[in-house]
């Protein structure tokens, strides 16, 4: 660095320089040997950069970016602006709706009376003769004896 | 290329649409390529550097806001990604001057059929390539931007989050010193030495 006006030479070939500050460097460069020689230089530079030639991308570099685009995961978000599209919402709203009626009508059914089998029915029956006989105070052998054959003790004459 | 128009198809691709992100691809991969190429000087790894960069597009693209150029923002997300994998040890920038038959160089010119001239694009190429290798990273990405995609250094200073001042020095020591190197390769070509 031999000169406090070297940075503005590469802006200054740039255009990259504001009106005031190229107007000094202008006015600067006359006098300064050290910055007319590293304008040259840069300027040179530039001149052969220009010249290189670009970079092309192999065709296949597109092929191979959006197949592993399309592999990629789906985001949520996406997902759930996918199940927004009417051909989806139409058929799954239909669905849900006719499930709700049918919920509907089950559970307004009356209920029907649950018919037993008639084991369960006997043992009903036993256990409610037998209430009757606690109640009564009827429990020992005997007397369970004698209620057992009531019936055919009341026909005898 | 309209700039709202790239803006535009970004949002597209924020809302899953995969032929916009083909039509931006399209439009910006020679730029982004030949970016990449220059910061880490062979076209395999720039090709690498490439498709991750859009990959990485693709993915941002949900949270786009065109608050800047989208040029802007395409170079923003390229430059953290190349300093990035630069940085993790994925890539190594190329720092040794390699002979003619690198296939490195083998960059296709306009004077391919004049054998001088292509020897001289060749070692071009390699000098400035070598030139490039030896700046530092952010300065090899403000030389890069400047150079070969013409950004204006406002642009390049939103792309590297740096104030102007510092990408025009950047740019100015860069400049320089790939200046001084092509000089070496032709000695006397300026009219007077530098002693800058």
């Amino acid at each position: 660095m031999s000169c406090s006006f070297e940075q503005d030479l590469t802006a200054s070939l740039d255009q990259e320089l504001p009106a005031l500050e190229a107007a000094r460097l202008a006015a600067h460069l006359p006098t300064c040997p050290d910055c007319r020689a590293t304008e040259a230089l840069l300027r040179t530079g530039l001149q052969a950069v220009a010249t290189l030639p670009a970079f092309e991308p192999s065709s296949a570099l597109r092929r191979a970016l959006l197949a592993q685009v399309d592999a990629l995961p789906t985001s949520l978000g996406a997902r759930l602006r996918a199940l927004l599209r009417p051909w989806v919402l139409v058929p799954v709203g239909g669905g849900l709706a006719a499930g709700l009626v049918v919920t509907l009508l089950v559970l307004q059914r009356p209920h029907a009376p649950e018919l037993s089998p008639p084991a369960q029915l006997e043992l009903a029956m036993n256990f409610d003769v037998v209430d009757n006989y606690e109640v009564l105070g009827i429990d020992s052998p005997e007397d369970l004896d004698v209620v057992e054959h009531l019936q055919e003790l009341e026909k005898t004459p | 290329m309209e700039t709202d128009d790239d803006a535009a198809l970004m949002l597209r691709v924020g809302r899953g649409d995969k032929a916009a992100f083909a039509a931006l691809f399209d439009r910006h991969q020679r730029s982004v390529a030949r970016f990449a190429f220059r910061f880490v000087g062979e076209e395999a790894r720039a090709e690498e550097l490439t498709q991750d960069i859009f990959i990485k597009l693709y993915r941002s693209a949900p949270g786009y806001r065109p608050s800047a150029q989208f040029k802007t923002f395409l170079f923003r997300v390229a430059s953290n990604h190349c300093l990035n994998e630069v940085r993790r040890g994925e890539y190594r920038v190329q720092r040794i001057q390699e002979g003619p038959d690198d296939e490195a160089v083998e960059v296709a010119g306009p004077d391919a059929h004049q054998p001088d001239r292509a020897v001289e694009g060749r070692e071009l190429e390699a000098c400035v390539r070598q030139a490039l290798g030896e700046l530092s990273d952010r300065e090899r990405l403000a030389f890069t931007l400047c150079r070969f995609e013409g950004m204006a250094y406002r642009d390049i200073a939103q792309a590297l989050c740096a104030s102007e001042a510092a990408v025009k020095s950047l740019i100015h020591r860069a400049t320089l010193s790939v200046a001084r190197k092509i000089e070496a390769l032709h000695p006397g070509i300026t009219p007077e030495r530098s002693r800058a």
